[in-house]
Order: structure tokens, then sequence, then C-alpha cells
């Protein structure tokens, strides 16, 4: 017998059944990270929805609408391309739409003449986007890697996507700031940098 | 001709799905199916290596731990292949070979750095879609050019011609991303 076979043999007698909660699995690390980084702003952060009493609900509507838009789409993107044999081409492209809307509501601003740059808060909201994203990213990349990524870069990259938009979701309450071209700086920018940054690090932390 | 290839296929699918029923023998049988099926795949593209058997434990070893990945509704062969393909990338990277032969005439020789951390997926989506499906289905799934050829109704030379063009469409990328 080869060793081929003795390796089959070994594989078939511990069973076929799939280890059972596949999609669980996943969403998991998910979940955790993003109730982490919830709970590290309530507790260092104050004044939750402090500016909807001067703004009114709709920059926290746009905030809330991009990050989870973001989110959902990279978490979508991550499952596909965790999945050998799957097209995840359409799922990657889709993380595209949140930017490009992001990118047109800019451009309007800035043509509307109405806007305030770069306000009061940024340095926290960046020192806050930088702080989590990474933790996030984190349950994002133990999240790929109980699937089986064959594009490592792409996972990676959607990975980053993952961990910055987990962490604007979260900061995003206690942010006071409004208008386009403040989310356009200093959350979409910061969330491209940590999906540089998996992109550059998936094949090193994806790898099977 | 397109019946036997859907039978190849289906035989895994069925072996797949008894395995998955709790039918250890049919498990078994998968497996040597698979090992089978992905040691053809290899030596065509790696020749008689010495490590070939290696990559096929490998390739066995990645297929049973990421099981849970297969979803019961798709076929198995593109998830076998898919996994087969990244080992091999895998093992090339390692191994860090000058040259990769992706193709038996050898028209084609892409420096195996510049895939080492790619996914063949991605370069595929960068082609057309006729001429990557060519390639999928001859260089990834395992099938002559007949089959595949009977498979998408088309003759034999113009599943040729396909898989060619892609081919050289597939170098001339490798080369623009090394440059």
């Amino acid at each position: 017998m080869s060793d081929t076979d003795s390796l089959i043999d070994k594989l078939a007698s511990s069973g076929a059944a799939p280890r059972g909660g596949s999609l669980l699995h996943f969403t998991t690390p998910l979940v955790a990270v993003g109730l982490i980084c919830t709970l590290g702003a309530i507790l260092f952060l104050e004044d939750a929805f402090a500016s909807i009493d001067t703004h009114g609900f709709s920059p926290m509507i746009v905030k809330w609408g991009f990050s989870l838009a973001v989110l959902l789409l990279s978490a979508f993107a991550l499952w596909a391309i965790g999945r050998p044999g799957r097209r995840s081409g359409g799922a990657t492209r889709a993380l595209a739409v949140p930017f490009a809307l992001v990118a047109a509501l800019v451009l309007l601003e800035l043509l509307v003449g109405k806007f305030t740059f770069p306000g009061a808060t940024w340095k926290q909201c960046l020192v806050a986007m930088a702080v989590m994203s990474p933790v996030a990213f984190i349950g994002a990349i133990l999240a790929a890697r109980w699937l089986a990524p064959t594009n490592l870069r792409r996972a990676g990259l959607a990975a980053g996507l993952f961990g910055g938009a987990v962490a604007m979701t979260a900061y995003s309450p206690f942010c006071p700031e409004h208008g386009m071209l403040y989310l356009a700086v200093f959350y979409c920018l910061p969330i491209l940098a940590m999906a540089g940054l998996g992109w550059l690090l998936g094949p090193r932390l994806l790898r099977w | 001709m397109d019946r036997q290839v859907n039978t190849r296929a289906s035989v895994l699918d069925q072996l797949m799905a008894a395995a998955r029923g709790g039918d250890s023998a049919a498990y078994r049988q998968f497996l040597a199916e698979a090992a089978q099926r992905i040691r053809a795949m290899l030596t065509r593209k790696i020749g008689a290596d010495s490590e070939l058997e290696d990559l096929v434990q490998e390739c066995l070893i990645a297929i049973h731990e990421k099981r849970h990945t297969l979803d019961p509704e798709r076929p198995v062969a593109p998830w076998m292949y898919a996994i087969a393909n990244y080992k091999l990338i895998d093992f090339w990277r390692r191994r860090g070979r000058s040259l990769v032969d992706l193709d038996d005439e050898a028209d084609l020789a892409v420096p195996a750095d510049t895939l080492a951390e790619t996914d063949i997926e991605t370069l595929l989506d960068q082609i057309p879609e006729a001429q990557a499906q060519a390639i999928r289905m001859t260089h990834i799934e395992g099938m002559t050019n007949r089959e595949a050829g009977d498979r998408l109704g088309v003759g034999i030379s113009a599943m040729k011609l396909r898989v060619h063009r892609g081919m050289t469409r597939l170098k001339e990328i490798a080369e623009e991303d090394k440059a």
C-alpha cells in the first residue's frame, strides 16, 4: 500500500461529514470584534449621538449607511472569496459602490460650497480609526482563515475593508462632525488604508 | 463525449453526497478518485516530479480539512481543482522554480514569482470569458481539448485556438505585472 493510499484510509476514517456550523464559525469572530469595538467606544468615549441634537439624524444615517454597507459587503466578499471554485469578482467589485457614492456626494458638496473642514475632533477620529480598525481586521482574518481563500490578496483587502468599516460603525455615533468631505477624508481614507494593508498582508496572514 | 465528461463530474458529486451522509466507504472512494484526477492534472503541469506524490497528498489533506467550504448544492470538481491549483501555486512559491510550464506544448513560460501570490482566477478575470473558460476546462479541470470542445459545442481546432490565445494573453499580463 502506497503512502497516498494510507493517507486516504486515514482521512476516510475520520469521516466525511463537514465540521458543522460553517457560517457560525465564520461569523463568530466578525461579531466578536464588532462587539469589542462597540464596547470599547462606549467605555472610552462620551456623548454618543450628541450630534443629533445639532445636526439632526441625516449625518448619522449617512455615516452608518456607508459604514454598514461596506461592513456587510466586505463580509459577504470574504465569504465568497473563501470558498474555492467560486467566482468572487462581482462581490469584490461591489465593494467599490459605497465609495463611488461618497465620491459623488463629496463632489456635489464641493460644488455647492457648503462644508466645514476639517472640524474640531478630527484627531480623535483618526485615533479611533487607527486603534479599532486593526482589532476588527484581526477578527476578519480569523474568519477568513476558517475558510479557504485561494486569492489571498483579495481576501486581505476585504478583511481590511471590514476592519475599517467596523471601526467607523463603532466610532461614528461619538463623532460630532458632519459633511461628506469630512467623511471622505477621515473615514474613507483610513478604511482604504486598512484595506491596502490587508492587501499587502493577505498572502502572509491567510496562507493555509 | 459530453455525457462522459458529465458522468466523470457527477461521480465525484455522487460520492461526496454519499460521504456527507456518513458513508465512509464512499468518502474513501471519493478521495481515491480525487487523488487520481489531481495527480493527472499535476503531472500535466509539473511532469514526473519527485515531489508529485507529496503534492497530491497535500491536496488531499487540504480537501479534507477544508471540506466545510464546499457548498453541497454546487459541483465538486471546480472546488477540488481550485484547491489543487492553490496548492500547486504554493508549491511553486516554496520551490522558487524559475519557470512554470502552463502548457504541454510549452509555448508559454511564465516566471513562477509572478504567479506565486496571485490566484489563477485573478489572471483569468483579465482575459475574455471564452478564453478563460477554455483554460479553466483544459488546464484546471483537466479536460482534453476534445472533451472541452464537445462540452462547449465547438470544434477541437477552435478550442485549441481559444486556449492558445488565452495563454498568450496570460503570458503578456504576467510579463506586464512583472515589469
